[in-house]
């Protein structure tokens, strides 16, 4: 056979193998569709989830939060506070 | 049987002119409408909505940041009970029957019932399992330290097409860098709906919005709005604010300011309250503004601290006018130094009458006073000197203490600092650094206004104001071991041409420690009622702010 015959057969044979392996990775990769939704579904939830736990950190570590707290325990510079013992004896006993 | 041969030619011939003239409209005329119908059945344009910056304080914990919230919306076609979707929705998102009622337009697809839906109420709404109903997933302002520095940061409201703007302090000065850029991605979906991966485009994401660092210490910020709160309370004030400043590089340590507002909740208050009064309000200083005026006198050599005051032994006359000390106790020929330990207003309009309007007016200006001090909070007011043409001798005298003259707390902190500095004008600054989506940091550097008086003045301004406080009025409240330079100020209020004789605005305004000072701190109480003089109320509100302070920064007593 001539040259320019067996170039154009080449060319023509790169064409359809590459044709063919387009519509191969094509068909691949439109069903995983199904699952980068999957995936997208789950960063956002964890997304989500990160935020809220951020909520839950950030509002604990408030100040506003820790001094409510502490009041609760007695830890305040109020001097007039009347604190109930729930013991039935006082915490230390003379011997 | 010629004719055959032309009948078949002309008949393909129509035949394919039809069919080259249909692909024609199909391809030419109505392509770019065909080519629309056909993107709007696979493509999906989703709309990236950049998360908003956050705002930290010094110690990186984000006063603002921002929680995941829930909008509700409702697919209108496909409601079946009618009536009951509307008392559900009603009643569990606490809006009105014909709210939810109005919004049921039967020919919508997609109406929007209620945003800034927590996620605890969307699950007690999703247990409830309404047909038609669907929830958006949105970021909204979140406020861990609740309503602390609430004037501070201000708040994101919606402009006038729905979307989110920050309004007042922060949140409006800062708005634009915030809120960061809106993006578009394009995605194709298969006959399902489902993306393909192959042709995903993300070329137009915006970018979230850049973070605030603070120059608020938190600890500082909380413990002074207690403080205040609990001063409001003692004495019996309206209201009152506190600003402490760092002398060294301009940077705003604390500001607090009630009544206030929850950033959270804002269209619960009136809307005066957003107003940040440290930085809008205007008022007349009294006292707090002597050690201005006397500084400015002692920078110009007008004066010396021996200066006698020719004038004092009693009551001055001026333009018709009679002027009196504030418990009407005169002293002949008193000094400097104790002119400004008495709060001598008549002390003060002799160091006036020395200065004169023209040096008056131009050192006030010199210490930023009459002029924006720049600071990075939006609603700033700025109250200018009346003319020169309209200074009347009566004036000049009523300045030289204080009255007579409008001024804004954030202003007279600001020139106070330059007594703790060394005479140097510095510009307040909130934010000290800005910090990128990437994580990128860029610091700011503080500024220098000007210098409106010498090192020299500065100390000797310092040494008189601490003999204010050891020997003064306020002396009985004073910190044992620390030395303190500081002044009171019992301002009274313009009523309608008089002034109000019942009711004062009491100040302190002050910096320790004196050798190294730390913070500058200006505490105002408005109209307190347990009594009308600093002295008694803004000065130990003043000092107990102070000890706390002092203790924080680790700072032991130096006598």
């Amino acid at each position: 056979m001539k040259k320019p015959i067996l170039i154009i057969i080449f060319l023509i044979g790169i064409i359809i193998s590459l044709s063919i392996v387009k519509v191969i990775v094509y068909n691949g990769l439109s069903t995983s569709g199904v699952y980068v939704g999957k995936v997208e579904e789950e960063v956002n939830f964890y997304k989500t989830q990160n935020a809220k736990l951020l909520e839950k950190l950030l509002t604990l570590s408030s100040l506003t939060n820790i001094a409510e707290k502490a009041k609760k325990e007695g830890f305040t510079n109020e001097g007039n506070l009347l604190m109930v013992l729930k013991t039935s004896k006082p915490l230390a006993v003379r011997p | 049987m010629k004719w055959r041969y032309p009948f078949v030619f002309i008949t393909f011939l129509i035949f394919f002119t039809l069919v080259i003239g249909r692909l024609f409209y199909w391809q030419i005329v109505k392509a770019e409408e065909l080519s629309g119908m056909a993107k709007s059945q696979y493509n999906g344009v989703i709309k990236v909505l950049p998360r908003r910056g956050e705002i930290k304080t010094s110690d990186g914990f984000p006063i603002v940041a921002n929680k995941v919230s829930y909008l509700l919306y409702i697919n209108p076609t496909e409601v079946k009970d009618k009536n009951k979707t509307i008392y559900t929705l009603s009643s569990l998102l606490d809006i009105s029957i014909a709210s939810v009622s109005s919004q049921l337009i039967p020919d919508r697809l997609w109406v929007p019932i209620k945003s800034g839906i927590d996620a605890k109420k969307k699950e007690e709404i999703e247990k409830i399992k309404l047909p038609a109903i669907g929830f958006e997933e949105r970021y909204a302002r979140f406020y861990p330290e609740a309503s602390t520095a609430a004037h501070l940061v201000g708040f994101v409201g919606k402009n006038e097409f729905g979307e989110d703007k920050g309004y007042f302090g922060l949140e409006g000065f800062y708005d634009r860098l915030l809120k960061g850029k809106e993006g578009y991605a394009v995605e194709l979906h298969d006959v399902l709906g489902r993306p393909i991966l192959a042709k995903r485009n993300n070329n137009a994401r915006g970018s979230d919005g850049g973070n605030l660092l603070l120059s608020i210490d938190r600890s500082v910020q909380f413990l002074t709005e207690q403080k205040l709160k609990d001063g409001i309370e003692k004495y019996g004030a309206l209201g009152g604010m506190v600003g402490i400043m760092d002398p060294a590089n301009g940077d705003i340590i604390a500001l607090s300011s009630m009544p206030s507002f929850a950033p959270q909740k804002y269209w619960e208050y009136d809307e005066s309250l957003y107003k940040n009064p440290f930085i809008t309000n205007t008022y007349e200083p009294g006292s707090t503004l002597k050690p201005i005026i006397m500084a400015s006198a002692l920078d110009a050599g007008l004066i010396t601290t021996q200066t006698k005051c020719n004038i004092c032994s009693g009551p001055v006359r001026v333009s018709d006018y009679d002027l009196h000390t504030w418990n009407d106790k005169y002293y002949k020929d008193t000094n400097m130094i104790e002119v400004i330990q008495h709060s001598d207003n008549i002390g003060m309009v002799f160091v006036a009458q020395k200065l004169g309007v023209d040096r008056m007016i131009s050192y006030l200006t010199k210490f930023g006073i009459g002029k924006s001090t720049d600071i990075d909070l939006q609603g700033e007011t700025v109250p200018s000197f009346k003319a020169r043409s309209a200074w009347y001798d009566v004036d000049l005298a009523t300045t030289g203490f204080g009255q007579g003259i409008s001024i804004t707390p954030i202003e007279l902190l600001t020139a106070f600092s330059t007594f703790a500095n060394g005479g140097k004008l510095l510009q307040p600054r909130v934010v000290t650094a800005f910090e990128n989506a990437n994580g990128e940091v860029l610091r700011i550097p503080a500024k220098v206004k000007g210098t409106p008086i010498s090192e020299k003045t500065a100390k000797i301004m310092t040494e008189i104001l601490v003999n204010a406080v050891e020997k003064g009025e306020a002396q009985w409240t004073k910190l044992k071991g620390y030395r303190i330079a500081g002044k009171t100020g019992t301002a009274s209020i313009p009523v309608k041409g008089h002034y109000d004789p019942n009711s004062t605005i009491a100040s302190f305004i002050g910096f320790a420690p004196v050798d190294a000072p730390r913070f500058v701190m200006l505490v105002i109480l408005e109209k307190p009622t347990s009594s009308i003089y600093a002295a008694e109320t803004a000065a130990p509100l003043f000092f107990d702010i102070a000890k706390d302070l002092l203790s924080y920064y680790g700072i032991p007593p130096s006598e």
